[in-house]
């Protein structure tokens, strides 16, 4: 290369220089992106994921529209809370076990200390897992909304193609803001099996524990319909759920006094506070991730 | 331009240029061909009773007054304006108002500035436009009155300082037809019976129509949508409510139809759609006399479908369709729905819930339809814990009670005959059923997941080739440069 570079002429320097030089910052970024994504796609699990999340969304958008075909109706009833239902399960899952396996299991195999040594910054290892991982669930949540919008169109369900992509995009917000803790997660753990383990009991804790606490907080201690939704806040899981059914009116009465409460405070302002709430939970893990990673010795 | 033209009778002044001021020349005061103002007032007062005068177009300032029997026509929508207080004042009986544009009141409530205030019965008013009024037609005392095909628009007000569209007070027998009401508050009639309400289309008003204390008053083929509340009844008995469309009702109170305390009611063929609650009952029946059916209804895609106070008894819920609530019947507060039937006659409703079969083909489900979901049964108590719906733990409680018997609430009712299609339905429903996604947002987004597993796999040999090729170049490049 050296030599090669040392040539003399000026007149083809300019085209040498960029062949040269050092793979620029956007580049490496961009390599190191695509195998990460490379990677998350081939992963079993991801792979299995995604194969239950497409049959899953393609059952229930079938059976809905095979329901709301007597009447041409169809509210938020089936199809819509059927779909947010399956995301709420499945794609945090997803995003927290594909966060999980960013870092821990190539620290196992020593092979994250082969990728350290070469030149490349640690923050862009992780940035780019980060966008990888987010981009292998674009992939995973779009076919699967692709294939359920599909078969509705078929079937001649009801669903507005508007709300449908708003769903997908939500989704994939969702899944952002759960692949940063997953990585986070995996930055703390030594050992790849605790990293997956650890984001299988959170996955839990947000499906479950999350909601039922707050429903057994609700009645013991008599949570008022404010304190109920700001705490509801505190979940990306139930911020997704209300963003998602604010969308089709605009309101979130559907759920109650707790909605109407959030409605009639923040009325327009709420796609802000529910983003705001999303981004939250992406950059605060990140940055966590961020601190630890830079501050290790590996 | 003095256009003075009055049908007096049969002597006919139509467009005359000037000098016809002749008709108000017998009552002794000027009538100031060129004051607008004047020489309306001045044709109303030399009108005889029976007259029909042609108002001609232009603009004209309210207060007027009529006291005796007279048509009023307008002639090309003349402008009759209000400024800060009322405009049309109606003090005798058989007067009809046609054809005017009625702009502006006064926003007083205290004073309750109306755009025609009627004090006499047998009026009529109709193909009128009414445009930012408080109060729109004000009708008291009134017993035989038209209210036809006018537009009444209220104020861009706060709802609490809004004035009623239509108001009847103590005038029975008056007919309410295809009027257009738009941000008011309500349509509303105060002790008169015997009034028919059809065709008429309400848009975010409070209470699309009112019923307060009154009697023998059929309710058909409106479409009031937007509104707090739909028909809102308190009180009342004789209604007969069929073929109405209401829907997206979601105000602070959010009903379709609320029955309050009413009688003999029978509510038939009516859509309730995308409202907060389809049908509320509270207290009604009242006493025991007279039919309370609900019957032919289609009940779809609100977040109730109905709800009733647990005191509620002696409803008969039959042949109707239950479709796609969010909760298909609640009871408000603790309590079963037991003494109300939910099928009448061995014929019940259409659930779209339900999970039967009908085996000979009678179009009646086998087996019971039970309603009894412990999430609802928790929300009906706990109303703020609504906020967990639609996520997994909603699921997992229904799974739990469906599973541990010892968890399963009491079911709020049973509709024992439970039918297996839905029953055709009464209003229009073709202009609120969503549009199914097209193929093209299918196909794009499986193209968006196409495209990445793409740039995923095929970038590797793109990347590596590229990377060969201008190392090729680089060193064709090379190799020029070595030679010169």
């Amino acid at each position: 290369m050296s030599t090669i570079c040392n040539t003399r002429g000026l007149g083809v320097t300019m085209a040498r220089a960029s062949a040269c030089r050092p793979p620029s910052v956007a580049s490496t970024f961009l390599r190191l992106t695509i195998a990460d994504l490379r990677q998350a796609l081939l992963a079993r699990w991801f792979v299995l994921y995604t194969a239950a999340f497409v049959t899953l969304g393609l059952g229930i958008s079938y059976v809905s529209a095979m329901a709301a075909g007597s009447t041409g109706l169809d509210g938020f009833g089936r199809t819509s809370a059927g779909l947010i239902n399956l995301v709420i399960l499945i794609v945090p899952l997803m995003a927290l076990t594909a966060g999980a396996s960013a870092i821990a299991p190539q620290r196992e195999r020593g092979s994250l200390a082969y990728l350290l040594v070469q030149p490349v910054s640690r923050g862009e290892v992780l940035g780019a897992r980060f966008v990888g991982l987010s981009l292998a669930m674009v992939a995973s949540i779009a076919l699967g909304f692709g294939l359920s919008g599909l078969i509705l169109s078929l079937k001649g369900g009801a669903a507005d193609p508007g709300s449908l992509v708003r769903l997908a995009s939500l989704a994939v917000v969702l899944a952002m803001a759960m692949v940063a803790p997953g990585i986070a997660i995996s930055v703390m753990t030594r050992r790849s099996s605790v990293a997956s383990g650890i984001a299988v009991f959170v996955w839990l804790a947000l499906v479950f524990g999350s909601d039922l606490g707050l429903m057994a907080a609700a009645g013991a201690m008599h949570l008022r319909a404010q304190e109920l939704f700001y705490a509801g806040l505190a979940s990306p899981l139930q911020v997704f759920k209300m963003w998602a059914l604010c969308g089709t009116d605009a309101t979130l009465d559907i759920l109650g006094p707790a909605g109407l409460y959030a409605t009639d405070t923040f009325g327009a302002r709420l796609p802000w506070l529910f983003s705001g709430a999303m981004a939250a939970w992406i950059v605060l893990p990140l940055a966590a991730a961020w601190v630890i990673f830079t501050r290790r010795s590996q | 331009m003095c256009g003075v033209s009055t049908v007096i009778a049969t002597v006919v002044l139509f467009g005359v240029a000037a000098g016809s001021t002749a008709a108000c020349d017998g009552h002794g005061e000027s009538c100031g061909c060129e004051d607008p103002d004047v020489t309306l007032r001045c044709m109303i007062a030399d009108a005889s009773p029976g007259d029909t005068i042609l108002v001609p177009p232009g603009a004209y300032h309210g207060p007027i007054v009529i006291d005796k029997p007279l048509t009023l026509i307008g002639v090309d929508r003349p402008t009759l304006r209000g400024g800060s207080g009322d405009i049309l004042e109606i003090n005798a009986a058989n007067v009809t108002i046609s054809g005017f544009l009625l702009a502006a009141t006064g926003d007083s409530l205290e004073r309750e500035n109306c755009a025609v205030r009627v004090n006499a019965g047998s009026a009529v008013i109709e193909d009128n436009i009414l445009y930012d009024v408080l109060f729109g037609i004000d009708l008291k005392n009134a017993a035989g009155s038209v209210i036809a095909r006018n537009y009444i628009g209220g104020k861009d007000l706060d709802i609490a300082r809004r004035g009623d569209g239509i108001r009847l007070y103590r005038s029975d027998a008056a007919t309410i037809e295809g009027n257009v009401l738009e941000d008011g508050r309500d349509a509303i009639l105060w002790y008169s019976t015997g009034v028919v309400v059809r065709e008429n289309t309400s848009r975010r008003c409070r209470y699309g129509f009112h019923l307060m204390f009154s009697g023998d008053v059929t309710i058909e083929g409106n479409d009031l949508q937007e509104n707090s509340v739909g028909v809102y009844i308190m009180y009342s008995k004789g209604l007969t409510i069929r073929e109405n469309l209401l829907a997206k009702n979601r105000g602070p109170s959010g009903y379709g139809l609320g029955l309050k305390e009413s009688d003999d009611y029978t509510i038939s063929r009516n859509t309730m759609t995308a409202n907060r609650v389809g049908v509320y009952v509270d207290g009604s029946p009242f006493t025991v006399e007279g039919p309370a059916d609900f019957t032919g209804n289609l009940l779809a895609c609100n977040d109730v479908g109905m709800t009733m106070l647990p005191s509620v008894k002696g409803n008969r819920v039959h042949g109707n369709s239950f479709i796609d609530n969010a909760e298909q019947v609640a009871v408000a507060g603790r309590g079963e729905l037991i003494d109300n039937d939910f099928d009448v006659e061995k014929r019940g409703n259409y659930w779209s819930d339900y999970g039967g079969y009908d085996a000979d083909g009678d179009g009646i489900g086998e087996a019971e339809f039970e309603s009894r979901k412990l999430f609802e049964n928790l929300t009906d108590h706990r109303p703020e814990l609504r906020l967990f719906r639609y996520g997994p733990v909603h699921e997992a409680i229904e799974f739990v009670a469906r599973a541990v018997p010892a968890v399963r609430p009491e079911p709020k009712f049973v509709d024992w005959y439970p039918m297996t299609t839905p029953p055709p339905s009464g209003a229009a429903v073709a202009s609120l059923s969503a549009r199914g996604p097209t193929v093209r947002t299918g196909l794009a987004l499986t193209a968006v997941a196409a495209l990445i597993a793409g740039l995923a796999f095929a970038s590797s040999p793109i990347a590596s080739s590229l990377r060969r090729a201008a190392s090729g170049a680089r060193r064709l490049a090379f190799r020029a440069g070595g030679e010169s």
